[in-house]
């Protein structure tokens, strides 16, 4: 059966990923829209433009879209536009996959999690890395307990500032913050895959503005965010845009996991071919392409889910799921209010 | 799985270590597999869930096609059976262990009208493939100078790996994938100096042993490959320097695989299913599905007959090389003998 498969939005970075995988593959139908792109201050294409660049059909607003009939959308709009986004998708009975962070405010995700739950629809949210084999191995090995009781992680979340692509990363209203929003959640859900969903109890950040200054961003381009759970854990996030303009690669990941019997430190992006090249450092990255699994699991739940029955739980409900994407909100949430207040922020 | 591989069946000849490799991918394409070998099939058979095939003949009257995995000496006899049958066929690296018998294979498929892959998996290692990628593009200009190098606990301890007729040495046997890589990334060989240390006395190669080869190739780039069958428990590891006109590739499988782990109970049972692997797909599986979807009439693989038995030449070349203390010049270069 041919899924049909709406895109909406081309705010979002990803949405390039998204479109080319999901274009290649047999089974599937994909129609966009990116009504917001034309009033976007970026420089690189969007709209028309951006959808003929990378061979997608194109529709110019909304309303084409939710009317072609999509079993599944896509959100990859600007973080504070995801809960109207994903509301209309709930709405049309559209299962959806939701870029991170699930929203900019808790109120909005808890809102965005109620209506796919009355409406039946799956709400997954985008976050790749989980999918990293590295992680998968790093899990497997907690779950088979070879490292004993997990106490402490370290993780970081390190990359180059969203700026020159797409603007609105650094624009608090439709981001949600800078460095906090962006980069803490994804170590957050890697740390709540590998907890079973602990849920955070205290949460202390500090922020600063040190980077990036030359580019008279308002926003926080560094921060450590630290955080203990109801199970105890302590984890300390760093998500700062702390790699520089002209590195050789966006950034990366990485997850340093301590138990009473061993400990496991995993770089799911550090494989690759390197050198140098007229234009500087070489960076080939190697290894399974994670947004591709992601997008199979995705893919994989909409079909046996088949179509959304309002009030029924959808048959497969693939992780990570709204819920994991609301805890992990709650924790940058708190991390803002912290690196106002200066002190921790209960929860 | 790809509907283009939908009720394969696979004749699996031989049950050494790198049978479990295939097999395992063979079983992730959804293949139903018959085993035949001289020893181990019945054990492979039942931790895998294969059928066991009683004989070669038999097996040939159920399968698609065959792989064979068995110690290298005996590829060109049942490469050969195989063809006889009307078998296509996918074989282990080296797919003989001379190129006259390479060549003798590949008339005898030609002439049957069936296929021969030789499985030169290191072009299916997402490293390499990257390079090769990057060059094809152009991302370091003309390759100029290339350094590939490999090294593993010594196989030669035991069994028929020291026997050089058998084995072919540490050329034949560990750097001919290298060599495979050297002409894929640079070009055609023109000449081949080789040496080894300590040096193969009598057929019999040390136990532990490096050899360095050196080659020049048709587009101007030097090459070099070196293999090392190290002391017991040395750790595998392969890499590779490319420099080109306008820049460099680097590659070591001691860069980082993302992966580190310190565990105080190392000694765990073997049966929990904690993946292996933290780059994703095996190479092992993106080579037997290009292989097997080529066979159905699928695209053309990356690597064909004539690759292996180009690679079998080079490493004759080298032995020659080192028989001799000379160059060789493989523009007139003939291994079994003949004046050219």
């Amino acid at each position: 059966m041919t899924l049909k498969v709406a895109i909406a939005s081309f705010a979002h970075t990803h949405a390039a990923s998204y479109v080319s995988l999901l274009g290649a593959m047999p089974d599937v139908d994909v129609l966009s829209a990116d009504p917001d792109g034309a009033s976007a201050p970026d420089a690189k294409p969007r709209g028309a433009e951006f959808a003929e660049q990378h061979g997608v059909a194109y529709v110019d607003s909304y309303d084409d879209l939710f009317a072609w009939g999509p079993d599944a959308v896509v959100v990859t709009s600007e973080n504070a536009r995801h809960r109207e986004l994903v509301e209309r998708a709930a709405a049309a009975g559209a299962h959806v996959l939701c870029e991170k962070p699930l929203a900019t405010e808790v109120a909005d995700g808890e809102a965005m999690l109620a209506a796919c739950t009355d409406a039946g629809v799956i709400l997954m949210v985008a976050y790749p890395v989980r999918f990293a084999p590295s992680y998968l191995r790093l899990r497997a090995s907690v779950e088979a307990g070879l490292l004993g009781d997990v106490f402490a992680v370290l993780g970081t979340n390190n990359g180059k500032i969203p700026y020159d692509q797409r603007q609105w990363f650094t624009d608090a209203k439709l981001a949600g913050g800078g460095a906090l929003v962006d980069h803490t959640v994804h170590c957050a859900d890697l740390i709540d895959g590998l907890t079973g969903g602990a849920s955070a109890k205290r949460v202390y950040a500090a922020a600063n503005h040190v980077l990036h200054q030359d580019k008279g961003v308002s926003v926080e381009t560094g921060g450590l965010v630290t955080i203990t759970y109801d199970n105890g854990l302590l984890a300390t996030i760093d998500c700062s845009w702390s790699v520089p303009d002209n590195g050789p690669t966006w950034g990366g990941v990485s997850l340093q996991v301590t138990g009473t019997k061993g400990s496991v430190e995993i770089e799911p992006f550090l494989p690759h071919v390197g050198g140098t090249d007229a234009s500087g450092e070489v960076y080939l990255p190697i290894g399974s392409n994670f947004d591709a699994s992601m997008l199979r699991t995705f893919l994989h739940a909409v079909r046996e889910s088949g179509p959304a029955v309002a009030g029924k739980t959808p048959a497969v409900v693939p992780q990570p799921d709204g819920a994991v994407g609301l805890r992990t909100l709650r924790i940058v949430d708190a991390a803002r209010r912290s690196a106002v207040s200066g002190q921790p922020v209960e929860l | 799985m790809s509907e283009q591989l939908a009720d394969l069946t696979v004749g699996l000849i031989g049950a050494g270590n790198i049978s479990h490799l295939h097999v395992s991918a063979w079983k992730a394409l959804g293949a139903r597999v018959l085993v035949h070998s001289e020893a181990g099939a019945p054990e492979l058979a039942e931790q895998y869930g294969l059928e066991l095939a009683p004989s070669l003949d038999g097996l040939f009257k159920e399968v698609e096609f065959v792989d064979i995995v068995t110690p290298s000496p005996t590829h060109k006899e049942i490469a050969l059976a195989a063809i006889k049958a009307g078998r296509n066929v996918i074989c282990e690296k080296p797919l003989t262990l001379t190129a006259a018998d390479s060549h003798e294979v590949i008339a005898a498929a030609s002439a049957a009208g069936v296929k021969v892959y030789p499985a030169h998996v290191v072009r299916f290692f997402p490293a390499y493939s990257a390079a090769y990628d990057a060059l094809r593009a152009g991302r370091v200009g003309e390759v100029a100078v290339a350094r590939f190098f490999r090294q593993a606990s010594s196989p030669a301890g035991a069994g028929w790996y020291r026997d050089v007729a058998r084995s072919g040495g540490v050329i034949m046997d560990l750097m001919v994938h290298d060599l495979d890589q050297a002409r894929w990334l640079c070009g055609e060989v023109l000449s081949v100096y080789a040496v080894q240390n300590p040096p193969t006395v009598d057929g019999m190669s040390p136990v532990n042993v490096a050899a360095h080869v050196t080659m020049t190739h048709d587009t101007g780039a030097i090459s070099h490959c070196r293999a090392t069958w190290g002391a017991t428990g040395t750790k595998f590891q392969s890499g590779f320097t490319v420099a080109g006109s306008t820049g460099v590739l680097k590659y070591s499988t001691e860069a980082g695989t993302g992966y580190s782990e310190e565990l105080q109970d190392s000694g765990v049972g073997g049966d929990l299913l904690i993946p292996a692997s933290t780059l994703g797909e095996s190479p092992y599986l993106t080579q037997l599905r290009e292989l097997a979807v080529a066979l159905r009439g699928g695209a053309e693989p990356r690597v064909l007959a004539s690759d292996g038995a180009i690679a079998v030449y080079l490493a004759e070349a080298a032995r020659e090389s080192m028989a001799t203390g000379r160059t060789i010049d493989m523009t007139t270069f003939d291994p079994t003998g003949a004046v050219a």
